[in-house]
């Protein structure tokens, strides 16, 4: 590919490493110097700016959705977000009607709130907890866990599925070939892969002959004929595609939100007192650390040309929401967290056809999660002695949220 | 003047508004109620979004109305005036909670006791020609006579006694209603207009949460007639009243309070004082109950005083971990704060 030879030092020497400690320094530089910019270390385009995030995402006539190569090995095909027009529609039409916000709103309080109520229980009288291990991402998983059909999945496996696909999902390095270059980097995924199987073919079996309002019992029976059930491989990939993502976002969400608001004591302070504001400091967290920081793709049918770069047909572009979420065309001090920003809307959730299904979802699992964890524990304070890494490229938040509490 | 259309989005209900009128004012006259507070623009607790029409945003103050909010068609209802007529929407949810609202009203009535009670303090109970039903917790505005200047007092007396307002008046040295009226020329018999009743403080219903009543000063004229309301209709499972004064000549009412504690084992009275030693708590009143108390769950607070008392007990209340959506608040507003703050001071002295 000739856009190698043309590349940078300053892009072509960037690895996936750096990426995933901090990728917001070389982002900043992508969007000044080359918002749409072909990356050598993953083997395909980035799109860095709001306007080519936006352009792309939203032109489904130009662009198809895709997965990206290290994705496409983690879930297989045909994964919702892989597929288009027909094939997509159809599995659209599976997932999305549970997601439907007025769905969501007949169910998602007495579905979510024991949940958050049980976690929060287990160590408000212990004066302390790393709320990303005991809180945030226990009541991500065990909310969608329920709502799919996996009561019988501890909190726990979910989490070990979600952390090891993801391991799978964002080992995208590639070397001078378009190789992967850690392909061992696959195996973590493709154990999860094969226990989750191993689960999940006995609840389908039971489904097929006994369906119930679970999600995963409408995904076999919604949309197919009398006495058919949808064909489990056309379910698999998908199902994979939520036990990593739409298991870990809401967590990330909720941690990221809390995290954020520790940079800004007095802001902490008044969402605390008001549990009205929570709605606003998820909303503006997302546009600070956005979960799914760079996992999407698109690829272009024809010969395009975004941001000056001109993309052949086939160009495979990975929409960074995380760093168009800081474009500071759009965004004074868009590194800082700021409850009384201007409400420009952020891309977190993705734009046009292949836009995330579950936002009203995950946005009231962090509402209800963060509303109990709040009225259970209001003295609730950032343990200063620890500090906060987030971690991630593909995915991001904080790995570790210590918090500390008069009990 | 002739009066602009109103309507509310969501709740269909339409009022007309005079060009020199709030549109908080309208609503409430007419029965419909509308989120607010401190009706002085200082607490952002009525703002509506207007979706059609312009409106004056009179002295709505840039720091609590923004300039980004106005540009969002924000306004504060307590202050905005209509240009034209309006389609608008509270911001905060208008839900119907059970509470009987009552509507703003005219009213007038005659001075019927005045005596000073503690320091600084006195106690005025106004005879009202016509009745003026309430909740337990609300407030009225007194006209200072001649001034054009009207001034906000919460009711002690129960909710009962509709005709008969009782009210606790601090004196502010210089202020026109203070020093220039109530602790002057006021006297037995004199005619006072009165405005009511206005805002949201208080108890009106059964909680199953006890209920710790932090009061500052004459922060404890709602706390009486919550106390005498609650007690007297078993609202709530247990009451505790907290007064806070610097010494004993700050305190008053404590005769009452004792008697009521013995008739009702689950009404607890603790008087403080901040600046004397006596057989009583001595401390802060928020430092006595942050070791009264061990854990605050499950309870739920309402805090009446000076804003530095209530933002104090607002902490302690969370230290002690009650949920803060339990913890409901009335500051003191009174001209010098709005001053301070930079707000216009078109109603203030």
């Amino acid at each position: 590919m000739t856009a190698v030879t043309e590349t940078p030092a300053w892009i072509a020497e960037i690895t996936m490493a750096e990426l995933e400690k901090d990728p917001y320094p070389f982002y900043e530089r992508l969007r000044k110097e080359a918002p749409v910019a072909f990356v050598p270390a993953l083997g395909l385009h980035i799109a860095s700016t709001r306007a080519a995030c936006q352009e792309i995402g939203s032109q489904s006539d130009i662009w198809d959705g895709v997965i990206s190569p290290a994705g496409g090995r983690t879930f297989g095909h045909p994964a919702v977000l892989n597929v288009n027009g027909p094939e997509h529609d159809e599995l659209r039409g599976m997932v999305d009607p549970a997601l439907q916000p007025s769905e969501v709103d007949r169910y998602v309080d007495r579905l979510v709130r024991p949940i958050a109520k049980r976690y929060v229980e287990a160590f408000e009288n212990d004066g302390h907890a790393d709320l990303v291990a005991q809180f945030c991402e226990p009541v991500s998983v065990r909310a969608l866990g329920d709502l799919m059909g996996l009561q019988s999945v501890s909190s726990d496996k979910l989490r070990e599925w979600f952390h090891k696909l993801n391991v799978s999902f964002t080992n995208a390095a590639v070397d001078e070939n378009g190789e992967f270059a850690n392909p061992d980097g696959f195996i973590p995924g493709d154990e999860a892969r094969a226990e989750i199987r191993a689960v999940l073919d006995p609840l389908l079996d039971k489904w097929t002959v006994e369906p119930d309002d679970s999600a995963l019992s409408h995904w076999l029976h919604d949309g197919m004929p009398e006495g058919q059930t949808r064909d489990r491989e056309k379910i698999y990939p998908t199902v994979f595609v939520f036990l990593l993502g739409a298991m870990q976002e809401p967590g990330h969400a909720m941690a990221s939100t809390i995290a954020g608001l520790w940079t800004r004591p007095d802001q902490f302070e008044r969402v605390v007192d008001d549990p009205k504001l929570i709605r606003r400091a998820i909303t503006e967290s997302l546009r600070w650390t956005s979960p799914i920081w760079s996992a999407v793709a698109r690829v272009n049918k024809v010969d395009t040309t975004v941001a000056g770069t001109f993309l052949p047909a086939g160009s495979v572009v990975m929409l960074s929401y995380g760093s168009a979420n800081h474009d500071a065309n759009a965004y004074d001090a868009p590194s800082d967290y700021d409850l009384d920003r201007a409400p420009v809307p952020h891309m977190a959730f993705g734009a046009g056809k292949h836009g995330c299904a579950g936002i009203y979802f995950a946005s009231e699992v962090c509402r209800i999660g963060l509303e109990e964890l709040f009225e259970s524990i209001p003295n609730l304070e950032r343990d200063e002695t620890k500090e906060i890494d987030f971690w991630g490229w593909g995915f991001r938040g904080p790995v570790e949220l210590h918090a500390n509490w008069e009990v | 003047m002739t009066g602009h259309t109103v309507r509310l989005q969501t709740l269909g209900k339409v009022t007309s508004c005079r060009g020199d009128q709030s549109l908080l004012d309208a609503y409430l006259r007419d029965n419909v109620w509308l989120p607010h507070g401190c009706t002085q623009g200082t607490c952002g607790s009525c703002k509506l979004r207007v979706l059609d029409g312009e409106v004056d945003h009179g002295n709505a103050p840039a720091f609590t109305l923004t300039p980004e909010e106005r540009e969002q068609g924000i306004t504060l209802a307590c202050q905005a005036t209509p240009r034209s007529d309006l389609l608008v929407e509270p911001l905060a949810e208008v839900s119907d909670d059970g509470v009987v609202r009552h509507p703003l009203r005219d009213l007038t009535g005659s001075v019927v006791v005045l005596e000073d009670i503690a320091r600084d303090t006195r106690r005025v109970v106004i005879e009202l020609t016509e009745a003026m039903p309430f909740n337990a917790g609300q407030y009225a505005e007194l006209e200072v006579p001649g001034s054009g200047v009207w001034r906000q007092y919460s009711m002690a007396n129960p909710p009962s006694e509709t005709h008969r307002l009782e009210f606790h008046v601090r004196r502010t040295p210089g202020g026109i209603a203070t020093d220039g009226w109530v602790f002057a020329s006021l006297a037995i018999g004199d005619t006072v207009d009165v405005r009511g009743p206005l805002g949201v403080f208080g108890i009106s219903r059964p909680q199953e949460e006890p209920a710790i009543l932090i009061a500052g000063g004459t922060g404890l004229a709602p706390m009486k007639s919550m106390v005498l309301h609650a007690l007297a209709e078993r609202l709530v499972p247990e009451l505790y009243l907290y007064h806070g004064g610097r010494t004993e000549a700050d305190l008053y009412d404590g005769d009452l309070f004792r008697a009521l504690e013995a008739e009702h084992p689950n009404f607890h009275y603790r008087p403080c004082l901040s600046e004397q030693q006596w057989d009583g708590a001595t401390g802060m009143v928020t430092d006595v109950v942050l070791e009264d108390f061990e854990s605050c769950k499950g309870m739920s607070a309402y805090l009446c005083g000076p804003p530095a008392m209530v933002e104090a007990a607002g902490k302690v209340l969370k230290r002690r971990r009650m949920a803060p959506r339990l913890v409901f608040k009335e500051e003191f507003t009174d001209a010098a704060d709005l001053a301070a703050a930079g707000a216009p001071l078109a109603t203030a002295s």
